[in-house]
């Protein structure tokens, strides 16, 4: 349903994103991880049209038959919040501080052609759906008066508004507390009709996909089922992100990765880990091709 | 409770803390807010206590009021047998040397506009203590490059920031090392650097750690003892990994099967 081939972004000389290709078919849950600056955010920002200005997206995505990248922005506003819809990070920054949160839902139904009446009544029935507690008064409450779960759960709220084919998660849950986040995933996890989503966290994402994609200095470095990624790890990266979320007893050193992400366009020319990887040699200063079917890899050393 | 030799170090007995809201009638007072409900705890000497809980659930309140940062409506803190609430500030001066904090998120603790060098030596400004080399001996004891005294917090990396949070708060040399979620606001690949370091230097230098953590987790491998808290109260205290084996309360059982975890997948 959703394809991505050979996506491209860049800002100016600094190529952010390289050559990032994989589908999502329907019904699917897809993870996209990585830490911060891997590029993770910008490959969905791509997909919804909302790169920031002097940044831009080339290659090819479609969502069904229609395009996504390199089309003129009223085409892609047809499809936003419409066809593909996103969930953001920061509910508190994402939803507007002076209007009722009702009327944030109803807006992005009117915007994509429905009467004003009807979006209003549907908009109290979506909050309903989300699971928020007494929808009629929700709907006239401003988003300042809402807890942090709240606010995230009338983000989904909006997202599902149009019937998404596609809903993009992007660190939906990270401001939130654990038993808020549990709830919220797990609602995700029933109303999302294909699902892309992005988080830093691997353990997040072990109860909500059924395929990864890891990504690290804006290329896709390993990506298969996610059972098979994160019991049989074949990058290095991906090996040490696995044995970083695992926190060992107490008095023992807890497994690293050497160093810290560096900026964007100071990523080493040839494999992007070789300057953190402990198995580095010259071979890697070419660039590996992410090879294998299902579960792929670029690396010149994988893990066995 | 493990209690260490002679007197506790840190001794909260009965705290309660109660907040006004904004009045919303001019005849009547705004409601009362109890964020802290009758908390009693007691840090030994060396010990590593986490306190965890969620968003409200009065742990920052706690937080404040052990560093002397608000004063309790009621109840007594004693540190190290001085008694620290009802002071004013020119009388803490022995609670600021002794006890420093490291708060979440070390891109709005430190002052963008301050040098390194600068943020960490300030809490000895502060204090009238000479500085002399004692940066170029911080940075260096938190694995930052002798260069990084002259850039500014901008230049760096979340965990580099926090590493230099942790300088800082070293820089008195105090017995006491409170720890405000120093990690939630990090990638899991520095989570593990950061913990380390705070293990390293716990230590090495025989502090005593506070580390508050919405995550039993994170705070079962850094932590011997563990309070729950909820709604302003304590709900369960005790040895972290009896807490972690056996809950004995509803909140904390929650709290335990709510956190996503590799292991039942792998």
């Amino acid at each position: 349903m959703l394809t991505v081939e050979g996506l491209h972004v860049r800002a100016d000389a600094v190529e952010l994103v390289h050559d990032v290709s994989f589908t999502i078919a329907p019904g699917e849950r897809v993870g996209l991880i990585g830490e911060s600056g891997s590029g993770k955010s910008l490959t969905a920002l791509s997909l919804m049209g909302l790169l920031p200005e002097g940044v831009t997206a080339s290659g090819r995505a479609r969502l069904g038959e229609r395009d996504l990248v390199g089309v003129p922005e009223s085409r892609v506003k047809d499809l936003r919040g419409r066809a593909l819809s996103m969930v953001f990070q920061e509910p508190m920054t994402a939803l507007n501080p002076l209007m009722r949160v009702g009327a944030q839902v109803a807006e992005v139904m009117t915007l994509h052609g429905r009467p004003r009446h009807e979006a209003r009544e549907r908009a109290v029935e979506l909050l309903e759906r989300v699971r928020l507690p007494e929808p009629g008064q929700i709907a006239r409450a401003y988003p300042h008066q809402l807890s942090g779960g709240q606010r995230q759960r009338v983000m989904l709220a909006i997202a599902l508004a149009n019937g998404p084919e596609l809903l993009i998660c992007d660190e939906p849950t990270t401001a939130l507390d654990v038993t808020v986040q549990k709830q919220m995933l797990d609602l995700i996890a029933e109303v999302a009709p294909a699902l892309l989503f992005i988080t830093h966290d691997l353990a997040v994402i072990a109860s909500m996909c059924e395929r990864v994609l890891v990504m690290y200095g804006g290329r896709v470095v390993e990506s298969g089922p996610l059972r098979d990624v994160f019991t049989r790890p074949r990058h290095r990266y991906t090996q040490g992100l696995l044995a970083a979320s695992r926190l060992t007893p107490r008095g023992t050193r807890l497994p690293t990765i050497a160093g810290s992400v560096p900026p964007a366009g100071r990523f080493p020319s040839g494999c992007v880990f070789r300057n953190r990887c402990p198995h580095a040699t010259p071979a890697c200063e070419t660039t590996p091709a992410l090879t294998g079917d299902g579960h792929a890899h670029a690396c010149w050393h994988p893990a066995d | 409770m493990p209690t260490h030799a002679g007197t506790p170090l840190i001794e909260a007995v009965s705290l309660n803390r109660v907040y006004r809201r904004p009045r919303t009638s001019l005849t009547r007072p705004g409601a009362a807010v109890h964020a802290l409900r009758d908390v009693s705890l007691t840090v030994g000497r060396g010990e590593r206590y986490g306190i965890v809980g969620e968003s409200g659930s009065g742990k920052s309140t706690l937080l404040r009021l052990l560093c002397a940062l608000d004063q309790p409506t009621s109840g007594s803190i004693r540190f190290d047998g001085q008694e620290i609430t009802g002071r004013p500030e020119r009388r803490l001066r022995f609670l600021r040397e002794n006890l420093q904090i490291v708060f979440q998120d070390p891109m709005s603790s430190l002052d963008p506009r301050m040098r390194v060098r600068d943020l960490v030596a300030e809490p000895l400004a502060a204090l009238g203590l000479p500085a002399g080399d004692r940066v170029n001996e911080l940075l260096d004891a938190v694995g930052l490059p002798a260069g990084a005294a002259d850039r500014y917090p901008h230049q760096f990396s979340g965990g580099q920031r926090q590493r230099i949070a942790i300088a800082r708060a070293l820089a008195p040399r105090p017995k006491v090392l409170v720890a405000d979620e120093p990690v939630s606001a990090l990638d899991v690949s520095v989570r593990g650097q950061i913990l380390n370091l705070l293990a390293d230097l716990v230590d090495e230098l025989g502090l005593t750690l506070v580390f508050v953590s919405h995550d039993l987790s994170v705070v079962r491998h850094v932590c011997e003892t563990v309070a729950v808290m909820s709604k302003g109260e304590i709900v369960e205290t005790g040895p972290v990994d009896d807490v972690w084996a056996a809950p004995a309360h509803p909140y904390t059982r929650a709290l335990l099967q709510a956190v996503p975890t590799l292991e039942g997948l792998l």
